[in-house]
């Protein structure tokens, strides 16, 4: 069988996004140089109570921007229509032949959200009542299926459920499908809808922070759960530059590693953050990194372990962000999103900042850039999604001229 | 040549396809499904963590226990571990919504929610062996096990790492179990449909010269594009293009291969475009056909199990099929 070929070179020629600070690119990318965020009162679950009140939701209609029918979309999860307007933005950006195109997607809910009302219904209706079509998409391969549906993709779909590592690894995955020439193309990333499971869950776990998170800081308390979705298109360098495809980055490493060490908390000395980084350096041939896209979630665990981890494997002076400081944590998208931040703060040569870092903590030792974007040049940046069950990925985006 | 050899295999496997009797199907049309039975977990781990893990990972990880002890060495650090599931932790999630219904959402059990991911066995699994290589969980309805198959294999290859756990994990729930009945995907007296099983099957890979089992030698992917969401889809051109590019990969030829493992599960129109696929690929010159699902019952446990019989055969080279609803297709090859 062919093994990934290190020697071919993976094109970004499209990058589409959703989440609490846009609809587009544009609007996102407005909001980052503004220095705005997406945080606010918890709206989508009128009549529950939780610990915490406040969330970064996608308040956009999404009815207007779906390439698809209302009687369509009706029976689609929201993670799975998230997915289908950011899919639709990088599509269409990148115009890609569809024949051997695959949809590689992250997502830790799926349509669990549908799921949950599915379940509530059945308590007050009983199971033989309660209306089945739209938990039919609640399994982690529905928003992928619905991609490759919509967009009639005949490549194949590679679906994963890895936490909030899920999106990194989707990317990462696809990267090593074109280089073994199982496809041509790849729509690769991620979506997740806020739903009361994981509202919930993080509440009862206390990693939610009942203020705005603010990463890196000495009052940090943990998440801001988020939602959203984002897409990359990515393709063979050659086949790109030989349709005249418009390349917007490279995808110049992925790197993928497991702390082996507790089902929620992150190994405290970051080992498994710092491998996964090295593994993503490594396959760019040992490239000076420029700027970092953390992980940031603002809980104690990890900001203290990723700083250790990017420390030993960056070193001490290279300038690092949490954007989830913007559009909170997305989960399973969180690689994808903030993978298309990231090929945008190369593009720009503008680092996103750190928001609400007045004070860095003790033991966040880093340039955290607060409060405001900094231009700076950046010809490779590293971009990081940790999760749940100890996963981590680490991509190594480059800048195209 | 580039293959990937199978060094250890452990299974959990379901009993004979039987009426259900660990919920109520009552009002349902359908009432058979692969249980496992007669299992139990404390064979394989201490109960201290058991405790700590829902069914899935408890099938898992057992799973994994007998791989590793079939391996008969200790597994390098540098081992990944990549899982197929198509629903994953279920009811563990229905566990933690009756909780939330009946204490409120402040007062849930953490426990459950930290085990409601679908990669919980993953991680258990790389915990209890300190497995600190990739982790990864598969997600592909059908395909979940052969496509996480084929990542670790890559990854393999490519030398990211020196071994991995390749798997597939399902457990047989009320919900899920209700709800494709409600749809009709089911099988009973009135209807062809399928028959959904459980249990994990775990394989040790790694990159050697000589095999205890047999090798993964090649992969295709492909997509039926007339596929709906809830449908495996019409066009028997998808499944040939993606045997097809297995059986490249393998550098085999069609008249290679021996067997057949068939994805067929039961439903009858997804089953008549698989055998119109193998008849425009293989001609005259017909392989042996082995409908696996029959035994095992369909999702990724199946997908795994179906590895590890066509690993387990006398001889030969041996195409494995697996077509998802919603038109993901993944192909296999396995050779001596």
């Amino acid at each position: 069988m062919r093994a990934p070929d290190p020697t071919i070179r993976i094109a970004v020629t499209g990058a589409g996004i959703i989440c609490a600070i846009g609809r587009n690119k544009e609007e996102v990318w407005r909001a980052i140089t503004e220095s705005r965020d997406g945080i606010t009162k918890l709206t989508r679950f009128p009549g529950e109570t939780f610990p915490t009140d406040i969330a970064a939701e996608v308040v956009a209609d999404l009815t207007p921007l779906l390439p698809i029918s209302r009687r369509e979309a009706k029976r689609m999860s929201r993670s799975d229509l998230l997915a289908i307007i950011a899919a639709n933005e990088a599509i269409a950006q990148a115009s890609p032949p569809r024949e051997r195109a695959i949809v590689a997607t992250g997502t830790s809910t799926g349509g669990l959200l549908e799921g949950e009302e599915y379940y509530f219904t059945r308590i007050v209706r009983g199971r033989r009542r309660a209306p089945a079509s739209r938990v039919l998409q609640q399994p982690t391969s529905a928003p992928s299926d619905a991609v490759a549906r919509t967009f009639n993709l005949g490549g194949g779909v590679m679906s994963n459920a890895t936490a909030c590592a899920s999106a990194g690894a989707a990317i990462g995955m696809a990267a090593d499908t074109l280089r073994s020439r199982h496809a041509d193309v790849a729509i690769a990333g991620g979506s997740d809808a806020l739903c009361r499971l994981t509202y919930s869950g993080f509440n009862v776990l206390q990693a939610v922070d009942p203020s705005p998170c603010s990463p890196f800081a000495a009052e940090r308390k943990g998440i801001t759960l988020g939602e959203g979705a984002a897409y990359l298109v990515l393709e063979r360098w050659d086949d790109a530059v030989a349709r005249g495809a418009k390349i917007l980055a490279e995808l110049r490493g992925y790197g993928a590693s497991c702390d082996a060490h507790h089902p929620t908390a992150p190994a405290e000395d970051g080992s498994g953050a710092e491998a996964a980084m090295r593994a993503a350096m490594g396959e760019g041939s040992g490239v000076a990194v420029d700027y970092v896209n953390a992980h940031g979630t603002g809980t104690l665990l990890n900001d203290s372990a990723e700083t250790k981890a990017i420390t030993a494997a960056v070193g001490t002076r290279i300038p690092v962000s949490s954007s989830k400081s913007y559009f909170g944590h997305t989960l399973g998208a969180s690689g994808g999103v903030e993978a298309v931040i990231t090929v945008l703060a190369l593009r720009e040569q503008l680092a996103p900042p750190t928001l609400r870092l007045d004070v860095a903590a003790n033991d966040c030792t880093l340039d955290y850039i607060p409060h405001t974007p900094r231009p700076m040049p950046m010809t490779n940046a590293l971009s990081n999604t940790f999760g749940f069950g100890g996963s981590n990925v680490s991509l190594l985006f480059g800048r195209v001229l | 040549m580039n293959r990937v050899a199978i060094n250890g295999i452990g299974v959990v496997a379901p009993g004979a396809i039987a009426d259900v009797d660990r919920f109520d199907t009552g009002g349902l049309s359908a009432h058979k499904a692969a249980l496992v039975r007669d299992f139990n977990p404390r064979q394989y781990i201490a109960p201290l963590k058991m405790r700590r893990m829902n069914a899935l990972s408890r099938f898992a990880v057992s799973a994994a226990k007998m791989a590793i002890d079939d391996y008969g060495r200790e597994l390098p650090r540098e081992t990944g571990v990549a899982i197929g599931t198509a629903f994953g932790p279920v009811q563990t999630s229905v566990d933690y919504m009756r909780e939330y219904v009946e204490k409120g959402a402040a007062l849930a059990p953490p426990q459950l929610f930290a085990e409601s991911v679908a990669n919980a066995p993953g991680s258990h699994i790389a915990i209890e062996w300190g497995l600190r290589g990739f982790n990864i969980t598969v997600t592909q309805r059908e395909s979940s096990a052969l496509a996480a198959a084929m990542y670790a294999a890559s990854q393999v290859l490519k030398g990211s790492v020196r071994a991995a756990i390749i798997g597939g994990v399902e457990e047989t729930t009320e919900m899920v179990f209700s709800v494709l009945d409600r749809i009709g995907a089911l099988d009973d007296e009135q209807r062809n449909g399928m028959v959904i099983g459980e249990g994990s099957a775990m394989l040790i890979a790694e990159k050697s010269e000589s095999a205890k089992y047999g090798f993964l030698s090649g992969f295709g992917i492909a997509r039926d594009t007339t596929a709906s969401i809830s449908d495996w889809g019409s066009d028997p051109n998808a499944i040939v293009t993606a045997m097809r590019n297995a059986i490249d990969d393998a550098e085999l030829h069609v008249a290679d291969i021996d067997a057949v493992f068939v994805s067929a599960n039961g439903v009858k129109r997804a089953d008549d475009v698989e055998a119109k696929a193998i008849a425009q690929l293989f001609g005259e010159r017909m392989p042996r056909l082995v409908a696996a699902k029959q035994v095992f019952g369909e999702y990724a446990a199946a997908g795994a199990l179906q590895l590890v019989a066509a690993l387990r055969e006398a001889a030969g080279n041996i195409l494995i099929n697996s077509i998802s609803a919603g038109g993901g297709i993944v192909c296999a090859v396995v050779t001596r």
